[in-house]
C-alpha cells in the first residue's frame, strides 16, 4: 500500500491503495466518480479519458503511484448538471450519445482538443482529436457535429459585445 | 506477482534513479509513461516486483541542438516530438513517425525512451532513428556509453541494456536543408493501430530528381528494424524517375524479411513494404518539387 495525493476536478485527496493499481479503478471504488468507464482496460478505446495536468490520457493504463501528485479531471470536473460545459450542453443539442459509455472519454478528449484551439475545426481535424476514442453506437457523425457545435458556442461567447 | 503486492519508487532525480538501479536487490522494472508497460502488468507478462517510475524526471524530458547533434531526453512525448519546431525542421521523418503514434492518449504519454525500450520490431519512432543515424546513451551509476542505435536490438523486446542501465539520452544527426524525409505507416486503421509494415527514408537531394543517397529503414518485416541497403545503394543511380522507383521497390520486396503473424502474412508484408517505399518516394519527390 502507499500513500498517494491526487487533486481530481479542483479537490485534493488522500488516498491509500496499491500503488500498481490503475487510475481508473482509483477514480471510480476510492472517490466514487464513475463517469469515466472501462471498457478494453488496455487503451485502446478511451472510456476512460482523464486530463492529467491538462493531457488527456487512458486512466485504465495510468498506475495510481504515477499519477501521484498530479492534477486530474474527470468528465464529472468538465461539468455537472445543472453547469454543464458547452461541449456538454452540444451534445444534448445534437443527440450525439446513445448508450453512453463512450460518453464520458469523448467529452473529456474534446474539452482538451478544444482547449488548445480557437477556430471551428475541420472534420478531419476532429477525427484525429478522437482518433483514441471508439463508439460502438452513434457513428460518429454526430458527435463530429457536436464538436463543431461546441466550438462555433465557444467562439461566440469570447466574441466581443457589439454595440 | 499479484498487481496488489508490486510496489514502486518514484526517484526524484537522475542520480538518484541510478543509484536505485545498481543497488537493488528486487526484481525492478522502469516505466515512463506506462502505455506498454501498464499494458503488459495487466496481461500477467511483465510482473517486476518493484516498478521504478521515472515519469516526472523532469530533467529527462528535453529537446535541444547542440555541438552539431540534436539530443533527445528519453522522456520526451510522442506530443512534445510533435510540437517541436527544431525537430520539424531538422528531423522531418521523427515528427512523422512520432504522429504516427496510436492517438492522442498515447501521444501525451508515451515516451521515446519507451518506445525504444519496448524494443517492437513494429515501434514506429525506431526506423526513423535508424535513418536520422541515432545514438543511443545509456548510463549507469558509474558508467556512460554512446551505442549506434543498430547496435541496440537484439531482437524482438530485447535490448543490450543491463539490469542497473537506462536510456539517458538520444542523440540524431540534423537534417541539411537538402535533406527530406518521410515516414509511411500501413496498420489494420487509421489511429491507434500497430504498424503491419512501416517505413522511414531519407533522402539527400541535390537537384530536380537527382539525389545524393539516402537511407531508408523498415520496420515490422523481420526481427528488428531492416535497413534496406541494397535500395539505398540504387538511390544515387540516376534521377530517381518512375521506373527507377519501381526497380527499388522491386528489390525491397526480396530486401526485407517479414514473417506470418495475427496482423498479416509474410507475403502481405512484402507486398506493402515494396508498396510503401515507392508510395514513399514518389510523395518526397512532390514534396521536394513544392517545397
Ligand atoms: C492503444 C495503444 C496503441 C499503441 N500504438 C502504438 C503505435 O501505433 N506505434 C508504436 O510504436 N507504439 C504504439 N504503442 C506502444 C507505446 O505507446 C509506445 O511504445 C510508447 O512510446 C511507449 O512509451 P512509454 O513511455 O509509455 O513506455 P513504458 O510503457 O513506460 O515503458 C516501455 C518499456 O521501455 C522501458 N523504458 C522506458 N523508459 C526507459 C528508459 N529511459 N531507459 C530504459 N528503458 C526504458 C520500460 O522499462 C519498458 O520496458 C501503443 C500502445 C497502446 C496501449
Ligand atoms: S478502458 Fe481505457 S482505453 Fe479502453
Ligand atoms: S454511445 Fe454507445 S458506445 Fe458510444
Amino acid at each position: 500500500m502507499k500513500t498517494i495525493q491526487l487533486k481530481v476536478n479542483g479537490a485534493v485527496h488522500s488516498i491509500s491503495c496499491p500503488p500498481a493499481k490503475s487510475l481508473l479503478d482509483v477514480l471510480r471504488e476510492d472517490l466514487g466518480l464513475t463517469a469515466s468507464k472501462e471498457c478494453c482496460g488496455k487503451g485502446e478505446c478511451g472510456s476512460c479519458t482523464v486530463l492529467i495536468n491538462d493531457e488527456a490520457a487512458c486512466s485504465c493504463i495510468v498506475l495510481a503511484g504515477q499519477a501521484d501528485g498530479q492534477e486530474i479531471i474527470t468528465c464529472e470536473g468538465v461539468g455537472l448538471n445543472p453547469n454543464l460545459d458547452a461541449i456538454q450542453e452540444s451534445f444534448i443539442e445534437e443527440g450525439a450519445t446513445q448508450c453512453g459509455y463512450c460518453t464520458p472519454g469523448i467529452i473529456v478528449s474534446a474539452k482538451a482538443f478544444l482547449n488548445g484551439i480557437d477556430h471551428i475545426p475541420a472534420v478531419d481535424e476532429i477525427k484525429t482529436a478522437l482518433g483514441g476514442n471508439l463508439c460502438r453506437c452513434t457513428g460518429y457523425t454526430k458527435i463530429i457535429k457536436a464538436v463543431q457545435t461546441a466550438a462555433s458556442r465557444n467562439s461566440s461567447e469570447k466574441e466581443p459585445v457589439k454595440g | 506477482m499479484l498487481v496488489s503486492n508490486i510496489e514502486m519508487f518514484s526517484p526524484s532525480s537522475l542520480s538518484e534513479c541510478l543509484t536505485y538501479l545498481s543497488q537493488s536487490s528486487k526484481k525492478h522494472k522502469l516505466i515512463a509513461g506506462g502505455t506498454d508497460a501498464a499494458v503488459r502488468m495487466k496481461e500477467g507478462k511483465w510482473r517486476p516486483e518493484i516498478w521504478i517510475n521515472i515519469k516526472n524526471l523532469k530533467e529527462l524530458r528535453y529537446i535541444e541542438e547542440k555541438d552539431g547533434c540534436i539530443h533527445i531526453g528519453p522522456l520526451t512525448t510522442h506530443t512534445d516530438i510533435l510540437r517541436s519546431d527544431l525537430l520539424k525542421r531538422k528531423a522531418d521523418v521523427l515528427v512523422e513517425a512520432a504522429r504516427e503514434v496510436g492517438a492522442t492518449q498515447m501521444q501525451n504519454m508515451g515516451t521515446i525512451g519507451g518506445n525504444i525500450g519496448t524494443a517492437s520490431p513494429a515501434g514506429d519512432t525506431i526506423p526513423a532513428l535508424y535513418v536520422l543515424g541515432a545514438l543511443i546513451e545509456i548510463s549507469s551509476l558509474n558508467t556512460k556509453r554512446l551505442v549506434p542505435i543498430e547496435q541496440f536490438f537484439i531482437g524482438p523486446g530485447r535490448t543490450i541494456l543491463r539490469e542497473n542501465e537506462m536510456i539517458t539520452g538520444i542523440l540524431i544527426q540534423p537534417q541539411h536543408p537538402n535533406e527530406i524525409g518521410i515516414f509511411q505507416k500501413l496498420g489494420p486503421r487509421k489511429a491507434q493501430s500497430i504498424s503491419i509494415v512501416n517505413v522511414a527514408i531519407s533522402l539527400k537531394m541535390i537537384e530536380g530528381k537527382h539525389c545524393h543517397g539516402g537511407k531508408i529503414a523498415f520496420g515490422s518485416v523481420g526481427p528488428a528494424i531492416i535497413r534496406a541497403k541494397k535500395c539505398e545503394s540504387l538511390l544515387s543511380q540516376g534521377p530517381l524517375t518512375e521506373e527507377l522507383i519501381q526497380n527499388i521497390a522491386k528489390v525491397a520486396w526480396k530486401e526485407v524479411l517479414p514473417i506470418t503473424d495475427g496482423r498479416a502474412t509474410a507475403l502481405y508484408r512484402r507486398d506493402m513494404a515494396s508498396a510503401l517505399l515507392e508510395r514513399g518516394l514518389y510523395r518526397l519527390l512532390r514534396r521536394w518539387e513544392n517545397r
